[in-house]
């Protein structure tokens, strides 16, 4: 089969690879129908995760068909549509059982870095570096799904593959992030970054009762898009100071919840990102914190920061004095996709939330690296370039 | 043009260095030498299960399920009351073999005792009920004979009690919650025959010990 493999930082080639094959009772193999680029895939193509090997199949956000069931398979059938949770869980640990899918014990077969990265190993995620089990991706015709029972959701019929690609990971990450938020109803709650996830969380902030959501990025494309479809208010901060305006469209508190859905590779103006640069190019810190450290800064007394970009490692400069006497509540995870999906599939049946929009740009394999390469310098209007192999 | 003084307060400096350096790097090590015992090496592993101690005991006893559980990785033979027979296997097609007297001292506990492997060996597990309704605690303690050479190359290359203790604990955990070890090493990828040679040699120090 063709698919898109990692042939070192910055370098992606098709290539034709093995099929896979059944290898436990619950895996099930997948057709994919479509495969989306993801902005924590950025993370691993510039080698900024750790732990990627020559000749690794990305991807990690995918829907498709299902085309062969383990003999322990109960919930799924040869032809079944489906979406796929990019996280790994078992389904029988303490923490799947507790619905904490992303911490799932048993699910990364290659633990021993993170343990002594992190203390401890989460689940594993497909297509995500050796640091996350060493799954093949799903830029590929074919992916072979552990735990297929528990990762693998039918899709409702009438969503198209490009809108339910989303329910894989964007949807997901989103909704757990306004979801640690914690809102009652009638919050303004700030977003940093208007990408698909970033997206995604202001919708599902309004959901859960948002008054107001202000979206934080420097595209004025993104932004638009974002005040169009979701009907947020906006702050370019290349043109403005952030915690300055915060405080003026919320009369001096400050956002109640603050979600930062950026990441290690966040950007800014000034001395500090000029910094942030050169200590992060040296290996004297691995994550680039600037959204973090200004989330906290502007984060109202006791209110909320929730942190889904991801970060891999050190950061430098954490305001934590700030977090501390502000006494903040801070929520942070990779999300828990299997808690999640099946009621954002039936919002997505209902037309609650309509991502189909991200995707911007539908490519073929063959075109994964151009897809990349759109998505990482924001050319053409790129939210998402979505792969069909 | 630099003088004699800088040249000593270099090289006063670098020496303070050096030894706090090697200060740090001793009492690391230590901290990390499992204990000693009357010659045994003497290390303390733990794992929780997410089952009852009922549940914990009968994958144990369950012979066809454990059996199951254990096939491409080992087999157990039951040679009379007490003794068994282990093979276990690698993937390289290399097999280890010994012998071990398992005693049941009681509902939960059970130490085992090797004396014709390729280390002796000195085991006892304990079940306990773990906080919170969290399961069951596995607490092993595993006593070997081994010289700090040979340690050190176990370590090396992997082939080692303590890091044998930590994959089977997390095995077992695995095996009791989930009913399957994962394993990625057949996935497909774009790697040569060489390339993927290489990975897998880097996925077995990445399977290998860990916290467990």
């Amino acid at each position: 089969m063709r698919a898109l493999c990692w042939e070192g930082v910055g370098k992606l080639t098709v290539r034709d690879v093995p099929e896979p094959q059944i290898r436990a009772e619950g895996d099930i193999i997948v057709r994919v129908r479509a495969s989306s680029v993801c902005g924590s895939d950025l993370h691993l193509i510039n080698g900024y995760l750790p732990a990627m090997r020559k000749g690794d199949i990305l991807g990690h956000e995918f829907m498709g068909e299902v085309m062969e069931t383990g003999p322990g398979v109960r919930r799924h059938r040869v032809g079944d549509r489906v979406v796929v949770g990019s996280v790994v869980a078992c389904g029988g640990c303490w923490y799947c059982r507790t619905e904490q899918y992303s911490l799932c014990d048993n699910s990364n077969p290659q633990p021993v870095f993170t343990e002594k990265l992190w203390g401890h190993s989460p689940a594993g995620i497909l297509g995500y570096s050796h640091a996350a089990g060493g799954y093949s991706g799903s830029h590929a015709e074919y992916i072979r799904v552990p735990f297929g029972d528990i990762g693998a959701f039918a899709v409702p019929d009438g969503v198209p593959d490009d809108s339910v690609v989303f329910a894989s990971d964007a949807m997901p990450t989103g909704w757990m992030a306004a979801d640690f938020c914690g809102l009652s109803g009638g919050e303004v709650v700030a977003v940093w970054g208007a990408g698909g996830v970033g997206q995604m969380a202001a919708r599902s902030a309004q959901l859960l009762g948002a008054e107001r959501v202000i979206m934080i990025d420097r595209f004025p494309d993104r932004l638009k898009t974002a005040t169009e479809r979701i009907g947020v208010e906006t702050i370019n901060y290349a043109e403005t100071d952030v915690l300055e305006a915060l405080r003026e469209l919320t009369a001096g508190r400050g956002p109640d919840a603050c979600i930062e859905a950026v990441g290690m590779e966040s950007h800014d103006v000034g001395p500090t990102y000029a910094y942030d640069r050169v200590k992060q190019a040296a290996r004297l810190q691995t994550d680039r914190p600037t959204s973090v450290r200004q989330a906290i800064m502007a984060c109202r007394k006791g209110g909320t920061v929730s942190i889904v970009g991801v970060y891999a490692g050190l950061v430098d400069k954490f305001p934590l004095g700030a977090a501390m006497n502000k006494a903040l509540v801070l929520r942070m995870g990779q999300m828990h996709a299997q808690r999640y999906i099946p009621m954002l599939l039936d919002r997505l049946a209902a037309g609650e939330i309509d991502p189909g929009y991200l995707a911007t740009h539908p490519l073929s394999l063959e075109q994964g690296a151009q897809g990349y390469e759109l998505f990482e310098k924001k050319e053409d209007g790129c939210l998402r370039s979505v792969l069909h192999p | 043009m630099t003088n004699n003084g800088t040249r000593w307060a270099l090289l006063g400096v670098t020496a303070a260095t050096a030894v706090g350096v090697g200060r740090a790097v001793a009492r690391r090590r230590h901290r990390h030498q499992p204990e000693r015992q009357d010659g045994w090496y003497v290390v303390r592993r733990g794992v929780t299960v997410d089952r009852s101690r009922d549940e914990v005991i009968g994958f144990w006893t369950d012979r066809e399920r454990l059996d199951r559980a254990l096939a491409g990785w080992a087999t157990l033979q039951q040679l009379d009351e007490r003794r068994w027979r282990c093979v276990a296997r690698d993937r390289a097609g290399g097999e280890t073999q010994w012998r071990a007297e398992i005693t049941v001292e009681g509902a939960g506990t059970l130490t085992w005792r090797v004396e014709d492997g390729p280390m002796p060996q000195l085991g006892r597990i304990e079940l306990a009920e773990a906080p919170q309704g969290r399961g069951t605690e596995i607490r092993a303690e595993l006593r070997y004979r081994s010289g700090p050479v040979r340690r050190l190359a176990g370590l090396v290359g992997g082939d080692e009690p303590d890091l044998a203790l930590r994959d089977a604990l997390r095995r077992v955990k695995a095996l009791i919650e989930c009913g399957q070890v994962v394993d990625t090493r057949e996935d497909p990828s774009g790697r040569s025959p060489a390339q993927e040679k290489a990975t897998d040699n880097m996925r077995e120090k990445l399977m290998t010990g860990g916290r467990a």
